[in-house]
């Protein structure tokens, strides 16, 4: 019986080993081709709508472009794409746009900012594919290479939307369209390095664009993307040798990639771990995080040396009090003490702050004030495997300082609505990507009033769901938002941060590992930890769209 | 003929109750469609308060409706063949996805469930009629196989047969690199190929209970006064065997195996899961994961069409295989 099955087993074996034998082809250009896992799991629906909320992830980046491109891996200034210029008036109403010559669509018409004109205002007449709310009165092309948008409002804090994440669509295409944002654009027409060659609802290939107005890239000529159930299939298929790119963060990495010599990663953190916490009673959060002090203690009382060892596989950078990126951002923080966040506990520190606000440590080691016990809960989501550990951990290390830490795991959709409306003590969470880096962005979302309602009231996604409520970031806000000249901003950033860095409505951990991983046997010219040309996470769009053009065949 | 009228009396009422449990179950979930597609996008890049609006206006999402109007607006559309429009596959409809995923699911689990009932019942066949042969060994085996969590044994399965030993495929529901779906060789070759491991998968963890209550009702029926009748007349014992035993004793498994058919559709999450094959239950974890209501109803609607369509299947079956349901008063 034995004998026989692993007679067969080799006999398998041996034709497993045939048909798998395209993979190890020599590659050179006119069939060099690689694989992308983006995320996708079970069925795929097509859908090329550079507008849709459902797109397929390569529709922005790598088939549309956009006039500039913010890299937020590292601070640089806009790159030029479609467009090579702008310029705004004084009263930052009007934007002028010179747009790139010698541009064609995928399907042999010329480019020109006749396109752009029309893009804009198609957003102007769609109310539902105008995503970040554009005040646009007018969108005309003066000529050929020249497009002035017109606002009704001062606009300077939707630069970043409007050169950076608005996909630019043909007229000649676009007019014939009915209703924009719900077509699903079947025969996409973009100035992208690449094409749709052809899809199938559970794989599709892009080809490469031969007259993408950047001479000489792409240079790969197949571009595949799959679609995998889980993180287990995904890590499985990427040691087999199936996939060139994945993002995703694997157990063990470096002792993976030393058995697999073609793989390699790259390590991106930018997005902040945080504690986020119900921190206003006058918007109706409940409990001892509505008072500073604890939250304060809790900022010094974690050994986040130990938590990144622990949770964070050693692989997360150092966050930032400012809830900026220290490396990153640096021109924008001004106090060089808040730059990063202590690695080491201070618990002689928490306590100190604990004591002074009357939180009196109890028999059982919990501190209590006025009959309240300090204890907390902190919800996370069940599956999310490295906050659960961060949550553990941090119950530990709490402990010392008389501050009881209760976690709970809830289904992703609960977790978020308990975010959403308020309705959480404590919540693991991280602080998500702006625009730009500009810290507008992140300061606007987070803090100010306006992103924020009552407990019990849905607050803007992505929002200020701290509940955080302070007249003078509110004020510094406003006029940050107000001007275009950077030394104006970080004048008013610097009220921000000392404001924040004392109130700590999110308490900031370390900033997530973000690690993609890459086979380098087909494909080379990926970013490295040392060149970090683009994001290369291969959820990302836009950034994809840079990171494909640069490739070349392995040799 | 009665009888028969009943019997579709009865399943038209089941079905109504289910439709409304299908209507009122995805509504009790945590969170709101828009929400949920809002934060999603959150996470790849910047949203703001303008962009609520943009995706209301684009769904159409009309939150002041009454429940009541809603359910209205659902029955008729389901008169009508309408099952809306999908959420988290925005703009495609309900049935488009459906379409794109259940023939995988159909195919895979409902082979299996044909080819394991047919292989089960008739070893059970066999170990009935010829008690301490060799086949009696099998079954506690099968049952083993059985009682092991049916995820666990996917997995080690996938990790022997297809990691360690690349036997077969790690994931997916063909080969995507070489072939072209379609009705062609190489395709249809390609998706047996890939199917294999999880249908072997779920034949070894289902085979036993059928096996063994096929076995022991086998046993039971050979005691009866009739076989002994039927080996006195002389009858061939291969006649006995079937047409005397095996038909009486088949009779609880037909019914089992209708609820499995039934289940062929729902059951299919974990296989999916694991195998990362592109099925309907996949399709139902997405919705789940997107409050995805129209596309949940959709999904619901098809589990439970064909889990009364297979009682309903069996229901006349049984009267074909038994005839004294027929005369039944």
């Amino acid at each position: 019986m034995k004998k026989t099955v692993a007679a067969a087993a080799a006999v398998m074996l041996a034709l497993a080993g045939c048909s798998s034998s395209d993979g190890d082809a020599k590659p050179d250009a006119a069939n060099s081709s690689i694989t992308i896992f983006n995320g996708a799991n079970g069925t795929i629906v097509e859908n090329w709508n550079p507008f849709s909320p459902t797109q397929l992830q390569p529709t922005n980046g790598t088939m549309h472009e956009a006039l500039f491109w913010y890299n937020v891996a590292s601070e640089a200034p806009p790159q030029p794409m479609l467009g090579t210029a702008y310029q705004w008036n004084a009263d930052g109403t009007e934007l002028t746009i010179t747009t790139r010559e010698g541009v064609t669509w995928n399907d042999g018409k010329p480019f020109s900012a006749k396109d752009v004109a029309f893009t804009f205002d198609l957003i102007r007449r769609t109310k539902a594919i105008n995503a970040t709310g554009l005040d646009l009165k007018s969108s005309v092309a003066k000529d050929d290479k020249t497009a002035v948008l017109t606002f009704g409002t001062k606009s300077f804090t939707d630069e970043a939307s409007i050169i950076g994440h608005t996909p630019i669509v043909p007229e000649h295409v676009w007019s014939a369209i009915d209703d924009p944002a719900k077509t699903i654009n079947p025969n996409p027409v973009g100035t992208g390095p690449y094409k749709l060659k052809s899809f199938s609802s559970q794989s599709y290939v892009l080809e490469k664009n031969p007259s993408y107005w950047q001479p000489g890239k792409p240079q790969i000529q197949n571009v595949r993307y799959i679609s995998l159930a889980t993180a287990d299939a995904a890590s499985a298929a990427l040691t087999a040798g199936q996939v060139d790119w994945m993002s995703s963060f694997l157990p063990g990495l470096d002792q993976l990639l030393k058995n697999h010599k073609d793989l390699s990663y790259v390590n991106t953190p930018v997005l902040t771990a945080s504690i986020f916490t119900c921190s206003s009673t006058a918007y109706g959060c409940s409990g001892p995080q509505t008072d500073t002090a604890v939250r304060q203690a809790i900022y010094h009382a974690l050994n986040r040396d130990q938590l990144n060892k622990l949770a964070g596989g050693g692989y997360a950078g150092v966050a930032s009090p400012t809830l900026l990126l220290p490396e990153r951002d640096k021109k924008w923080i001004t106090d060089p003490t808040q730059v990063t966040v202590p690695g080491t506990p201070d618990v002689a520190k928490a306590n100190q702050i604990l004591d002074a606000a009357g939180w009196a440590k109890g028999g059982d080691g919990i501190r209590a004030k006025d009959g309240q016990r300090l204890s907390l809960t902190i919800q996370t989501v069940t599956g999310w495997s490295d906050f659960i550990s961060l949550n553990d951990a941090m119950g530990q290390q709490l402990k010392e300082a008389g501050i009881e830490l209760k976690p709970t795991q809830l289904s992703w959709n609960e977790w978020n609505n308990n975010q959403v409306q308020g309705r959480y003590q404590l919540s693991l969470d991280s602080i998500g990507l702006g625009a730009n880096s500009n810290p507008y962005h992140t300061y606007q979302a987070k803090y100010a009033t306006v992103t924020t309602a009552k407990v019990g009231e849905a607050a803007q996604t992505s929002g200020n769901f701290a509940r955080y409520s302070n007249p003078v970031v509110d004020a510094a806000l406003d006029i940050a938002g107000g001007t275009n000249d950077e030394a104006a901003q970080k004048e008013q950033y610097t009220i921000i941060q000392k404001e924040i860095v004392r109130d700590l409505p999110y308490i900031p951990i370390y900033v997530n590992s973000l690690l993609t991983e890459f086979n380098t046997s087909r494909a080379t010219g990926w970013p490295t930890n040392d060149n970090k040309y683009a994001l290369p996470a291969s959820w990302k769009i836009w950034d994809n769209g840079i990171v494909l053009a640069n490739l070349q065949p392995a040799k | 003929m009665r009888h028969l009228i009943r019997k579709l009396g009865f399943y038209v009422v089941a079905l109504w109750a289910a439709l409304t449990v299908n209507f009122a179950i995805p509504r009790m979930m945590p969170g709101d469609p828009v929400e949920i597609m809002l934060s999603k996008m959150g996470q790849k890049g910047p949203v703001t308060a303008e962009t609520r609006k943009a995706i209301e206006a684009l769904l159409g999402a009309d939150s002041s409706r009454s429940l009541l109007a809603q359910y209205g607006d659902y029955l008729a559309g389901l008169a009508r063949g309408d099952l809306g429009v999908s959420l988290v596959f925005f703009p495609a409809p309900v049935s488009t996805i459906i379409g794109q995923t259940l023939p995988w699911t159909i195919g895979l689990i409902g082979l299996a469930t044909v080819i394991s009932f047919l292989t089960g019942v008739g070893l059970g066949t066999v170990a009935g009629w010829k008690r301490g042969s060799w086949t009696d060994n099998l079954i506690p085996v099968t049952t083993m196989f059985q009682s092991v969590p049916y995820f666990w044994l996917a997995l080690i399965l996938l990790f022997v047969l297809g990691s360690v030993w690349p036997v077969f495929p790690l994931n997916g529901g063909y080969d995507v690199y070489n072939v072209t779906p379609g009705w062609n060789g190489p395709f249809l070759g390609s998706v047996l190929y890939y199917g294999t491991l999880p249908a072997l998968t779920i034949i070894i963890s289902s085979i036993g209970g059928w096996m063994l209550g096929m076995r022991n009702m086998m046993v039971a029926t050979l005691s009866e006064d009739y076989m002994i009748t039927a080996e006195a007349k002389g009858l061939r014992p291969r006649k006995i065997m079937i047409r005397y035993a095996a038909r009486n004793a088949i009779l609880p498994s037909v019914s089992g195996f209708a609820i499995s058919l039934g289940f062929v559709v729902a059951g299919s999450i974990v296989t999916e899961a694991v195998f990362s094959y592109p099925g309907i239950g996949s399709a139902l974890l997405q919705a789940v994961g997107g409050n995805d209501y129209a596309l949940m109803q959709g999904i619901f609607l098809i589990i439970t069409l064909s889990v009364l369509g297979a009682n309903l299947l069996v229901d006349l079956l049984y009267s074909v295989v038994d005839p004294r349901i027929r005369t039944a008063p």
